[in-house]
């Protein structure tokens, strides 16, 4: 791990936030998302309750359905103090940056939610800020090229940390994605709406992929590996996509196979 | 109401006003040089010019870069008649017929008169006659299209951007620099600016001195075109070929 | 220009299966893109200027009234004349007009996506004026009798090929296809001739500056040159938003519009016009007319969540950063402005019932925000409309979604309002669809997600959620 200098005090205690998606159809990431936070030194708190931040309907227009989601969602998490972690930068994207459209009429609640998005982090944001990208030194035997999840990038500011964090895992060959940085063609309910249109732009991403012929892909939102994989999938592809805590997680229980194989 | 007032009327209520606000002089971060004072812009246009004699060298060298660049053949002359030997080569190689040339001081230096005709071409200067008739202006562009090549001196030059400014005037028309196939431009130490932020305070300081010229031209390589393939094509309309002489 | 924004969906679909197109689209993204990033990547303070150009512009737009009654006094000042039009009509008919009354006969345009809102060249050739477009692109775009299909690369679709049967009047199908300086050669010699006879030209205007009534064009041709020397009636037409207080903010502007249109630091052109021809000059135009359009802008400015689509350079930046542009090409935005740009300013300037498929054609992926010389939130103001789209925020009628679509967010609310909800419909979602599954993957699943399953799988709903799993985990935990 590096030193305590070059970051901020340490959090020993976060509140987990899933997402809808991790919650109801991959809670396999949340689990090892807890994982690496856990393995970090840090206890994990999960709040019953929750459910999802509101994006979905906002994203597609329906403000007054997103609005009670989202009021709840901030109602929930004052609860607690302390950090809030989330395996998704779109979600984060969406309390820290697009709550206060959403709230806009009412002053009290931009305030309220920008003091809820303070404390939320994404999980690379939240590794690499506090612990720095070389914080976890797994070993991963395996061929993998990494995605930019564009929320990730570009609304939380996520670029290279997880490239540096992925380089620091022994065994794992890393490819770089020709393209990283342009979209997979998810977009939540765009990809439902225009299916034809956002496959034409997933089958560019997926070109770019396979060139790596890396055997897996590694990406930071949910959505984008659904879409990633299920488009993968229908091209009779073995490419596996994969959330980063997975890779994360799956090198610390090798390192720890090895060290207690010695 | 004029088409004007009303026009401005809908513009005003759309800014949810009633009367036109004045705008006033913004803090710094709104960006605009609408408000600086006018001894700023005096000081700023005397800085451009008094920079641009002090770091002459600095700045020409900085020029050829940039211009070659930006397309334009860079030519070093260390003496007038190493200028009037380039420029008499260009009118051979291209097999010049008509040349037309502006009266940029400079060119008269270099003896470009004599160095053109000694290559059999013949030579004109883009000066007003003081007719001002449509058909002397028709006769003046007749004459430009039909030129071989262009030769002028420069306003300024941009160090930034490779590019030669120039004021259409009596003594310089528009189309010498545009309507031949070739342009030369004869630079020398002193008319080279660091970048446009120099040459646009001096345009301003011009203007409110009321002596801005009727219009501007930067020109930053040859003319060309990527609408094709994206393929890049010179000289679509204006010069194929465009020759930077630096006088030392 | 008629708009045809309703038939998105249609055009979008043809594009995405024509190869030529596709392959051509490839450079939106190879040269201008990277151009783009290239150019930015080498200049240092990058990110300031395109500050300081927002600053400019947002101060400009929110005194709009004052800099249009300063540029305006100060054009007739140096001699010209200003006309208002309130929309594309009025300007097409005082074009015209003007044309009549001066005798004209051939008229030259450089570009202007504003005249493409007056479909300003083809109502002057219907009224007899030899009237041609003299940007490369915009000139092949006229022969094939097309609409533009990028904001700077008119003719970016078109292949080689499809040049040649335009411009070369030998060619023949089979016939070995010219180059590209073949062709643009082919080009020079015709517009040349033209240029010659012009005798009124029809230019656009990229900054128009307030202080000193001056207009600034560029360009990399030099017809931006040409038509304003040449012709002895110079009119150039704009977008009542496209003007900058002072000429000395043209550095900053110059520097920003130009590096995000074609990664270049400056045209090889900038024009900047003052007045008419000088009494003392050989040539220039006796006459300088400047057209001052508003067709619907006065909405994008009355709104404040749409204000700062005023901004917009025209440098196309967005387009070539949209992957959704880059799929389906320009022609399937319906009207003169496409990609994401177009996505938010067409539908208030044509009528958002139309375009409603605009504002939701896009993953909101933000690229467009992030390539924006003047940092316009294109995502946010996509958001804005599609909330006017599906909930008619600002008036019923513009409401397009479907009874059933608002019946899905309805009971989609339901469920997050609760856990134990959010965890009753997962189950049965998981129940429902586990026998239709392979391997934890639907081949196709049922509406409302039926439409993604006709390209890719979709993933079931796991049987158990991660609530469920971390208490059995911490019960593990516990000796």
């Amino acid at each position: 791990m590096t030193d305590n200098t070059t970051n901020p005090p340490r959090p020993d205690r976060v509140t987990l936030f899933a997402s809808c998606m991790v919650d109801q159809i991959a809670p396999h990431i949340g689990e090892r998302t807890v994982d690496v936070l856990e393995y970090l030194g840090i206890a994990v708190d999960f709040l019953d309750g929750q459910t999802c931040c509101g994006q979905p309907a906002f994203n597609s227009g329906f403000r007054s359905e997103a609005y009670p989601v989202a009021a709840r969602f901030i109602e929930l998490f004052e609860q607690v103090e302390g950090p809030i972690v989330v395996p998704s930068g779109s979600c984060a994207g969406m309390v820290r940056n697009h709550y206060a459209e959403l709230f806009r009429e009412d002053p009290t609640m931009v305030e309220r939610a920008s003091i809820v998005g303070e404390r939320l982090f994404e999980l690379t944001e939240f590794i690499s800020r506090f612990f720095g990208n070389a914080a976890i030194t797994g070993r991963l035997e395996s061929s993998a090229t990494y995605h930019k999840c564009c929320h990730l990038l570009r609304e939380i500011g996520v670029n290279e940390a997880p490239v540096e964090m992925l380089s620091n895992i022994d065994g794992l060959n890393m490819t770089p994605l020709e393209r990283a940085d342009v979209c997979c063609g998810f977009g939540g309910a765009f990809s439902v709406k225009m299916p034809d249109i956002s496959s034409a732009v997933l089958d560019e991403k997926l070109d770019n992929i396979e060139a790596t012929g890396s055997s897996t892909v590694i990406a930071a939102d949910t959505g984008c590996i659904f879409q990633m994989q299920g488009g993968l999938r229908r091209r009779g592809s073995a490419v596996q996509v994969v959330h980063i805590a997975e890779i994360l997680a799956e090198s610390l229980i090798n390192t720890s196979e090895t060290s207690s194989l010695n | 109401m004029t088409d004007r007032a009303k026009f401005i009327a809908n513009v005003t209520n759309s800014l949810g006003r009633i009367d036109v606000l004045v705008p006033t002089a913004p803090d710094a971060s709104t960006g605009t040089a609408g408000f600086d004072n006018p001894d700023a812009i005096k000081a700023n246009a005397d800085r451009a010019l008094a920079d641009a004699e002090k770091r002459a060298s600095e700045l020409t060298g900085l020029m050829a870069y940039s211009a070659a660049s930006a397309g334009w053949n860079v030519h070093r002359a260390a003496n007038p008649e190493d200028a009037a030997g380039l420029i008499a080569n260009i009118c051979e190689r291209k097999n010049a017929q008509s040349v037309l040339r502006s009266t940029h001081d400079v060119l008269s230096q270099i003896g470009v008169d004599v160095a053109v005709t000694s290559t059999g071409a013949t030579i004109g200067i883009t000066e007003h006659s003081g007719e001002n008739s449509s058909a002397k202006v028709d006769q003046s562009k007749a004459t430009a299209f039909s030129a071989d090549i262009g030769i002028t001196g420069v306003d300024y030059a941009i160090a930034e951007t490779g590019t030669v400014v120039l004021h259409p005037r009596s003594g310089l028309s528009r189309l010498v620099s545009l309507a031949p196939a070739t342009h030369i431009a004869v630079l020398k130490p002193g008319d080279v600016l660091d970048s446009l932020d120099e040459l646009f305070a001096l345009e301003r300081n011009d203007f409110l001195n009321g002596e801005l010229a009727g219009s501007l031209n930067l020109i930053s390589g040859p003319s060309k075109t990527a609408d094709i393939e994206g393929t890049t094509v010179t000289g679509i309309h204006g010069p194929l070929e465009v020759h930077l002489i630096i006088l030392e | 220009m008629k708009p045809l924004t309703v038939n998105f969906r249609d055009k979008a679909a043809s594009t995405l299966k024509d190869k030529q197109i596709q392959q051509s689209l490839e450079h939106v993204y190879t040269g201008f893109f990277q151009g783009r990033l290239a150019a930015a990547g080498d200049t240092p303070d990058w990110n300031e200027l395109r500050t300081k150009g927002k600053a400019i512009k947002d101060h400009t737009i929110a005194h709009l009234d004052y800099y249009l009654e300063q540029l305006t006094d100060n054009v007739e000042k140096n001699g010209g004349s200003v006309f208002f039009a309130e929309d594309a009509a009025e300007a097409r008919k005082h074009i015209i007009d003007l044309a009549h009354k001066r005798n004209i006969k051939t008229v030259i345009k450089s570009k202007s996506m504003v005249s493409e809102e007056m479909g300003l060249a083809e109502a002057m050739n219907d009224e007899g004026f030899e009237t041609i477009e003299t940007d490369l692109g915009e000139y092949i775009i006229q022969l094939a009798d097309e609409t533009p299909y990028h904001l700077i690369a008119p003719a970016v679709h078109k292949s080689r090929k499809d040049v040649a049967k335009l411009l070369d009047d030998d060619f023949k199908e089979g016939d070995p296809v010219p180059d590209a300086t073949e062709l643009t050669m082919m080009a020079r010699k015709k517009l040349r001739s033209v240029f010659e006879r012009a005798d009124m030209s029809v230019t656009g205007v990229n900054f128009a500056v307030a202080e000193s009534g001056s207009i600034a064009l560029v360009t990399n041709e030099g017809n931006g040159r040409m038509t304003t020397t040449v012709p002895r009636v110079h009119v150039a037409v704009m977008g009542m938003e496209k003007i900058v207080p002072s000429i000395q903010d043209l550095s900053t502007m110059l520097r920003i519009l130009i590096r995000s249109a074609t990664g270049q630091r400056i045209s090889t052109y900038v024009t900047m016009i003052n007045e008419a021809r000088k009494s003392d000059e050989e040539e220039g135009p006796e006459e300088f007319h400047l057209v001052i359009m508003n067709n619907g802008r006065q909405k994008l400015l009355a709104n404040p969540q749409m204000r700062e689509s005023l901004n917009c350079l025209r440098c196309g930046a967005c387009l070539n950063a949209c992957p959704v542009y880059r799929k389906i090409g320009g022609h399937a935005y319906g009207w003169v402005y496409p990609g994401p740009i177009g996505s938010i300013i067409s539908p208030v300037l044509t009528g958002l019932k139309d375009a409603s498929n605009l504002p939701n054609a896009s993953s909101l992926c933000g690229a467009c925000h992030d390539a924006c010389p003047v940092k316009i939130n294109i995502p946010r103001m996509l958001l804005e409309l599609r909330w006017r789209t599906a909930e008619g925020s600002t008036g019923k009628n513009e409401r397009t979604s479907s009874y059933n679509e608002r019946r899905i967010w309805g009971l989609w609310r339901l469920g997050m309002m609760g856990r134990r909800r959010f965890d009753f419909g997962a189950r049965i979602a998981s129940i429902v669809l586990r026998p239709l599954a392979k391997n934890g993957w639907l081949k196709k699943a049922p509406p409302p997600v039926s439409g993604w399953t006709s390209t890719r799988d979709f993933p079931l709903v796991a049987s158990r959620s991660l609530k469920s799993r971390l208490h059995k985990r911490d019960r593990k935990a516990k000796p």
